[in-house]
């Protein structure tokens, strides 16, 4: 794979490039990392899906969408993510190639200029973001989730992370939400192009300059102030872990159950590829400890599987299980839990869970989203690490540190979502 | 010759080799030698509708119950020495997995290392069927809680209800997984009696793209393919009307505001081309593409939601349909704008503007599709099965004209054979 080159167009703004002419399309995504704050997640929020529906040069929904239809499908979409404690506000265009244009045009200037005109000339009214495009992104984020999975996830997540920025939604409240007003999500965005961190990266068959020199001139036109994030933090529980269980009309149950990690980008950062392979040993994989035995030994669940978020020092063990099976199943993924600080696994499932793992890292390069979402997530970093060298590392964990990863996951949250009629899984 | 052909596709500068093996088996490889991964598919042309078939060694026609492709599909992972085949994988690192769906059974796996040992694996575990009472009887619980999750799922329940409204007798309308009952009648006996009839070679196809070489593929397949016999099977389906059952099917649902799917059923007497399938992509574009009058109606009037609304074209053997689907307030009057809208491109025609930007939508997505392995290799497998091939696609899309694109109304969109599903709260 071809090399990233990076620099720093000013203060605060960094400039990623990987130029790699085996992709027939190009991806320029520009991201903005702000503190996770609940006062201000909804406002934030808001921002990137305002900026891609419009700007002041293409200023309604259709002469944006046939802007980028005539440019070959491009497209322009926005996202709202979490890193750690930072919300991270995203715009990415994308397009194909300009080789396979049919009639010669410059796809790359004219998608580069789009997205410049869309962060730093939206379309505004009397200063502020017009009425109608503000309720229709509004009422958008207001949709309620239809996937009970990430719903039931998303629930753990606030219970477990009461009070922490982790657990406070990459949406903001429903509440907050509800109230937010244009002006309120107007100077959200001046504060995010003024204060926010930003990661700009080009991708893919494109020469990354002209777009290099497109936002190094937008951004010096900015009185820029980076933010600090957010006060590093330490979590304690003192009592009983909560467990919470709702109730929706859903004919299998959703268990979620939530565990912290001692290992994260804020503390004992040398154990979090050791914390990975634990998590894939454990349940990242069908080979995994969950699948093979919760799942196809016992029967208990459709699907159970365990996730690490490293920025946060968070796992989490997804499952699908029957009603009456859930306290069952808690139990079984629990003493596979054990299991694995107990060291119960062979150099085999080391040397399976470091293949597939090695495998994921290997493919990295092979897609412009994967590659963009992988240097994206190390924005917060102090070492890059290209996907390679991580495989490396990860091939370089022994048995001794993964037990040590182990030792310090417990459990500190359970979920579950239950059907109406149904009682208690007791 | 035991050679594989090249197949070049100019416009995407892209080529690919095929050829059909002596042991009967179709092999496409699509080489990427600049990619670090690989994806393999190895499917059959068999699928949950294939429930009613006849061999072309036999005079009688045999019936099955719903679901059985799919729980053999499950079934296949076990085998005779105990080792599940996740487990060997595992060795090999390659990422695995399986899906069936209305016409065809595949099975997958995704590496960066070790691809032709992993090849080894699917060639082998796939033409090695087990099971045994107890194995089948296993699978019952874990296959009834995946069909329970898909009654929990309200966007499987909207299109299967459009399905039933539109479908007599084609069993494109049964649940893929079977429902409770059916696989409640699953022995081995007839696992075996299917695998027998479907996993033959020549109904089958292997698809590789990514880092992988087309003489190696040959060598790795001539190592591990068994001559099949030359039996040919025949699809059954009781005889299918032109028109529909039922125009309009609500029905209650978990869903927070009411979801809908509008089909549009039409004569599948044959396969469509590539060059129909394209055509109609555009058309689907020009008609509700985010840049279509339409759709800017629907969005104004708050009737749909940008990130729900699509459309589709739904097409295999026996069955073909456009649909439209998303979430709505209102679904009929979504459903009313579509048809007066279809009724006005029909009678006026398409403005130039709009017919140009979709066959550019389109043109663009085919070959951006040509960045994923995994793509790639699905393509080249659904084209397979439905006697295509992926290599007319971006020249159907770059010359296709605006009389073209018309020429698909006179058989697809007809108003007489629109049928409306809503899943409300």
């Amino acid at each position: 794979m071809n090399k990233i080159k990076q620099r720093t167009l000013q203060d605060g703004v960094h400039f990623r490039s990987v130029q790699d002419t085996k992709f027939k399309t190009f991806r320029i995504s520009v991201n903005f990392l702000l503190p996770l704050k609940q006062e201000t997640a909804a406002a934030n929020a808001l921002i990137p899906f305002l900026l891609s529906r419009c700007s002041s040069e293409y200023p309604d929904f259709t002469q944006m969408s046939r802007k980028m239809a005539s440019l070959y499908g491009a497209s322009l979409s926005s996202d709202v993510g979490k890193l750690g404690d930072m919300q991270v506000l995203t715009l990415t265009a994308s397009a194909i190639a300009d080789r396979y244009a049919l009639h010669g045009e410059a796809l790359t200037a004219q998608l580069t200029q789009v997205l410049c005109g869309a962060i730093f000339s939206p379309a505004l009214e009397d200063g502020l973001f017009r009425e109608d495009d503000f309720r229709q992104e509004q009422r958008q984020t207001l949709a309620d989730y239809n996937d009970k999975r990430i719903y039931a996830l998303l629930r753990c997540t606030q219970i477990m992370c009461a009070g922490e920025s982790f657990g406070i939604s990459r949406y903001g409240s429903r509440e907050d939400v509800e109230k937010l007003t244009r002006r309120q999500v107007t100077a959200a965005w001046e504060n995010m192009l003024r204060t926010a961190r930003v990661e700009i990266l080009v991708m893919g068959d494109v020469d990354p300059e002209p777009a290099a020199q497109v936002f190094s001139d937008a951004f010096h036109k900015i009185e820029r102030c980076c933010q600090s994030r957010n006060e590093a933090h330490s979590f304690g529980r003192i009592g009983d872990i909560p467990r919470v269980t709702e109730h929706q009309d859903v004919t299998q149950g959703k268990m979620v159950l939530g565990l912290r990690t001692s290992a994260s980008q804020f503390g004992e950062t040398e154990l979090v590829p050791a914390t990975r392979l634990m998590s894939t040993i454990y349940g990242g994989t069908p080979n995994g400890k969950l699948f093979l035995n919760v799942r196809e030994k016992l029967s208990l669940c459709y699907y159970c599987s365990s996730a690490y978020n490293s920025a946060a020092g968070l796992m989490f063990v997804q499952s699908g299980v029957q009603f009456q099976n859930m306290k069952k199943a808690e139990q079984a993924i629990l003493e596979q839990l054990d299991s694995v600080k107990d060291g119960c696994f062979t150099d085999d499932d080391i040397a399976a869970a470091k293949l597939s793992m090695v495998n994921n890292y290997h493919t990295v390069g092979d897609s412009l989203p994967a590659l963009d979402g992988w240097y994206l997530s190390q924005s917060l970093a102090k070492i890059i690490y290209t996907p390679e060298e991580y495989a490396d590392m990860i091939g370089a964990v022994t048995r001794e540190q993964i037990v040590k990863a182990a030792a310090s996951v417990r459990l500190d949250a359970v979920y579950c979502l239950m059907g109406q009629k149904e009682g208690n899984a007791e | 010759m035991n050679k594989m052909q090249e197949v070049h596709m100019k416009r995407a500068g892209e080529s690919y080799y095929e050829m059909r093996h002596p042991s009967g088996l179709r092999i496409f490889v699509f080489p990427k030698p600049e990619s670090h991964s690989t994806y393999a598919i190895f499917g059959t042309s068999y699928g949950s509708i294939d429930n009613v078939f006849r061999r072309s060694d036999e005079k009688d026609v045999t019936r099955v119950p719903a679901g059985i492709a799919h729980y053999l599909e499950h079934k296949m992972f076990e085998n005779e020495d105990g080792v599940d085949t996740f487990v060997r994988y595992a060795k090999t690192g390659a990422n695995a997995n399986a899906y069936t769906s209305f016409d065809k059974t595949c099975y997958l796996f995704s590496c960066s290392d070790n691809f032709y040992d992993s090849l080894e694996i699917l060639l082998d575990f796939v033409q090695k069927p087990y099971f045994t009472d107890q194995t089948v009887q296993k699978e019952q619980g874990i296959i009834g809680q995946e069909i329970q999750m898909y009654e929990d799922d309200p966007t499987w329940q909207v299109l299967f209800n459009m399905l039933g409204g539109m479908y007599h007798n084609h069993p494109v309308k049964l649940n893929i997984a079977g429902s409770e009952q059916s696989i409640a009648e699953i022995t081995p006996e007839l696992l075996y009696q299917c695998y027998h009839t479907f996993y033959n070679l020549n109904n089958m196809a292997l698809c590789v793209a990514g880092n992988a070489d087309p003489e190696k593929v040959l060598e790795v397949c001539d190592k591990m393919l068994q001559p099949s016999e030359d039996v040919r099977v025949e699809r059954i389906f009781e005889p299918e009307p032109d028109s529909i059952l039922k125009p309009c099917i609500h029905k209650k649902g978990s869903v927070a505001s009411p979801l809908f799917y509008l089909g549009f059923k039409e004569n599948a007497s044959r396969r469509a081309t590539a060059e129909e399938t394209v055509q109609t992509e555009i058309l689907l574009e020009a008609l509700a593409g985010d840049s279509s009058p339409l759709y800017r109606r629907l969005l104004d009037a708050g009737l749909i939601n940008e990130s729900s609304f699509g459309g589709d074209y739904l097409e295999g053997p026996g069955y073909a349909c456009v649909t439209f689907s998303g979430e709505s307030k209102d679904p009929d009057k979504v459903a009313e704008e579509i048809r007066k809208e279809v009724d006005s491109v029909r009678r006026n025609g398409l403005n130039p503007e709009l017919f140009e930007d979709a066959k550019r939508t389109i043109y663009g997505s085919i070959i951006s599709g040509f960045n994923s392995p995994e793509n790639i290799a699905n393509s080249m497998i659904a084209a397979c099965f439905a006697g295509r091939s992926i290599a007319p696609d971006a020249d159907a899309a770059a010359d296709a004209t605006s009389e073209d694109i018309l020429a698909r109304l006179q058989k697809q969109l007809l108003p007489q054979n629109a049928v409306l599903s809503v899943v409300e709260p």
